[in-house]
């Protein structure tokens, strides 16, 4: 600095600290991203399943859930679940849909269930522990990250409580009892979603399509998911004329695709994804929405 | 012709009126450049000269009033020349011409035609040209076609050019000078070549979003084949016997096509689009847009809103994809 | 290897590239000349139906985009997207795939492999 500038009075010692502690505060950001980085690109993180967490990785996790789950499901009301039809209801579906990876008294998850990474928790003691509205909320939309699927798609609304009735009753069950409850199940089904869905918004729409998983197969503008290249990219979808190369592009035709690929071309490799009639029109109408 | 000069002023038709304009041009550019030479050659000269032994009066005189009034005279005589030339091959005076720049000559709106002269008749629509073919025979004495001319070599054929929207411009840069389209009103340009090939030609006249791409080919011919030609033209198209064209037939049919598009010998008899009794015979899709094959048409009359935004046809948006490939089929083999 | 080894690999792709993991399965066509398949899409112009990076004014979109089209996994959602399906493809569409809007194109076999040569490129 030339001699002629003086210095104003308030560039005193105190100030150069705050410089100081403000220069080592971003360098250690830096030093800290650049660690990260290189920890990302060595592939030292393993993300095999059989490498188990740290504890407290574990810990803070499962606290997550708790707090999350318990602030999302403060607004919800449970029926009352104490009726026999109910949990009657309610084991048919567990048996249908969530014994293979919870297991159930006495019985161990399928293969598929046990080999997962964060294993799937025995209900007999979640349902000992939480309110039923928690269960009815984790039930509902899943857990992400976990293996935990929404069964929001999959279930009616009375689906789930019913499953949730029989959780609660869960804890107090024995082998004999499980099992003689499961025979007793055996003929009843378990409802699906209906799926109707009046007042569609953008945002709902975007996680039907994820709840389809249509994601693991289309990129869809709006939708975060994998880089897929196994279906047509589904982007600026309303200039295209047509779809699945043969159809024109309409609401009712894409209607008809989504519900029943094989019906307007017996070979197309895409699924019938069993998708409910409203929610493939709320599909259609998304896709063809975008410019 | 070679194909990449397929439309240029450079590259004019053999017996052409461009020809006469090129060589106009040439000698124009020419001689301007051998002035501009000269002069800087002198004011160079006056510069750097120590003794400037001629007198300025000389100069005044011989370089100021002699050599632009002969250059002048020379080159009005030659430009006299080479209009009455093109005004010859459009078969009248200049005098006519000049008369009918400003309308008095009561002939002027629609000239008669010209004895013995093959006259067709082209109308410049936003973005296309409707083709009509007026010969003296009577076999051939009315038929419409669009977007494509076809000319006998060695003979003098005159297109009356008019518009049914806004103005238009027709120029075929090889082959003639540009004539306005103008609605209400009917102009005449007479071509003529004597070579055989592909001349293209453009809408010279801003005439909307999609005057870029308003084109069209001219194709010269023997005068036999022009003949063969144009009596085919003549026909009407003939009923597909073929499955798969058959289903292109239905499918054009039952599309919203013949609202505005004519397939003579069919129920097919719109007019606000191109007449398509032959289009699987013409060099172009769209007006000069698109090659013509199977796979431009099919884009075309699934896409055309993305090929040329704008135009009038739409995107056919009912068809599937067979019924879309039958139907290009179709018009493909309407030749 | 240790994780100190793998953490100084780690640097070491820091400094030389820093990007991402290496491309997988690269199709590739015998005798597919990419430069002329680019020619050849132009002179027939199927950019009046597709959307055809590196060939001027190929925006259509009456078939699907073909940019990134080494990475689908099938043709016309029906075949596997492999060198000779795709060239087969490419000149006769509807002989494969009877719905299809795309027509049989007039294209010598040398040129459909140019073609798919091409579009692996991109």
């Amino acid at each position: 600095m030339p001699s002629w500038i003086h210095k104003p009075s308030w560039v005193h010692k105190p100030t150069r600290k705050i410089v100081l502690l403000v220069t080592g505060a971003i360098a250690l950001v830096l030093f800290g991203a650049l660690g990260a980085a290189v920890v990302l690109l060595s592939g030292a993180y393993s993300t095999a399943a059989t490498t188990q967490h740290f504890k407290i990785t574990h810990r803070l996790l499962d606290a997550g859930l708790r707090y999350s789950v318990r602030a999302s499901a403060s607004d919800i009301q449970a029926p009352i679940l104490d009726e026999p039809h109910k949990y009657e209801q309610g084991a048919a579906c567990y048996r249908l849909h969530c014994a293979q990876c919870h297991g159930a008294p006495g019985i161990a998850p399928d293969e598929e269930g046990r080999g997962m990474l964060p294993i799937a928790s025995n209900l007999a003691q979640s349902a000992r522990e939480w309110p039923a509205e928690w269960l009815y909320y984790v039930t509902k939309k899943g857990v992400r990250m976990s293996g935990m699927p929404a069964w929001e798609f999959r279930m009616s609304e009375e689906s789930l409580w019913s499953t949730v009735a029989f959780l609660t009753r869960l804890p107090s069950l024995t082998r004999a009892e499980y099992a003689q409850l499961s025979q007793y199940s055996a003929q009843l089904e378990c409802e699906s979603a209906e799926g109707a869905e009046m007042q569609a918004s953008e945002d709902r729409t975007k996680i039907v399509f994820r709840q389809y998983a249509c994601h693991s197969c289309h990129r869809i503008e709006g939708v975060v998911g994998p880089k897929s290249y196994v279906g047509p990219a589904l982007v600026e979808w309303s200039h295209r004329k047509y779809l699945a190369g043969t159809l024109p592009n309409n609401e009712e035709n894409l209607v008809r695709f989504i519900l029943d690929p094989q019906a307007v071309r017996p070979h197309s490799l895409m699924p019938k994804l069993e998708v409910a009639p409203a929610h493939a029109r709320q599909m259609a109408r998304y896709l063809l929405e975008l410019e | 012709m070679s194909e990449q000069h397929v439309q240029s002023v450079l590259h004019s038709a053999p017996g052409s009126g461009a020809e006469l304009l090129e060589e106009l041009g040439m000698v124009l550019y020419v001689g301007a450049a051998l002035i501009f030479v000269v002069v800087m050659g002198l004011l160079l000269h006056a510069v750097f000269s120590r003794r400037l032994r001629a007198s300025a009066r000389a100069w005044v005189i011989g370089g100021g009033i002699v050599f632009p009034a002969v250059t002048l005279f020379v080159l009005l005589t030659y430009s006299l020349a080479v209009g009455s030339a093109v005004s010859a091959l459009n078969s009248g005076t200049a005098l006519q011409l000049l008369l009918n720049c400003f309308g008095i000559d009561s002939n002027a709106r629609i000239p008669p035609p010209l004895p013995g002269t093959l006259r067709i008749n082209v109308v410049g629509k936003q973005w296309w040209w409707e083709v009509r073919y007026r010969a003296a025979d009577g076999e051939l004495r009315n038929v419409p076609l669009a977007n494509e001319l076809r000319i006998p070599v060695d003979e003098p054929v005159e297109l009356m050019v008019s518009s049914g929207d806004v103005i238009h411009s027709f120029w075929v840069p090889s082959l003639a000078g540009k004539v306005d389209m103008i609605p209400g009103r009917t102009n005449r340009l007479v071509v003529r070549t004597s070579e055989p090939g592909i001349y293209r030609g453009q809408c010279a006249e801003y005439c909307g979003g999609q005057h870029a791409l308003m084109a069209l080919y001219v194709v010269a011919e023997p005068r036999e084949r022009f003949y063969d030609w144009l009596r085919n033209q003549a026909q009407p198209a003939r009923a597909p016997t073929d499955p798969f064209l058959r289903s292109g037939y239905d499918a054009f049919m039952q599309g919203r096509c013949p609202e505005c598009h004519t397939v003579r010998g069919t129920p097919a008899e719109g007019t606000s689009g191109p007449d398509l009794t032959h289009i699987g015979g013409r060099h172009s899709l769209a007006a000069g847009v698109l090659k013509n094959h199977i796979g431009t048409m099919a884009g075309w009359i699934a896409g055309s809103q993305d090929v040329k935004p704008g135009n009038l046809m739409p995107d056919s948006e009912i068809h599937t994809g067979s019924q879309l490939r039958a139907l290009a089929a179709w018009l493909e083999s309407l030749e | 290897m240790s994780v100190t080894a793998r953490i100084a690999i780690g640097w070491l792709y820091l400094v030389l590239c820093g990007c991402m993991a290496p491309e997988g399965y690269e199709p590739h066509v015998p005798e597919g000349d990419p430069r002329q398949g680019r020619e050849v899409l132009a002179e027939l112009e199927c950019g009046v139906c597709h959307v055809i990076p590196g060939v001027p004014g190929a925006r259509g979109r009456v078939g699907p985009a073909l940019a990134d089209y080494k990475r689908n996994v099938y043709i016309a959602g029906r075949y596997p997207n492999d060198p000779d399906i795709l060239t087969r493809f490419v000149r006769d569409a509807p002989s494969m795939s009877p719905d299809t809007a795309m027509p049989a194109i007039e294209m010598s076999e040398a040129q459909a492999r140019d073609i798919a040569a091409y579009l692996y490129s991109l």
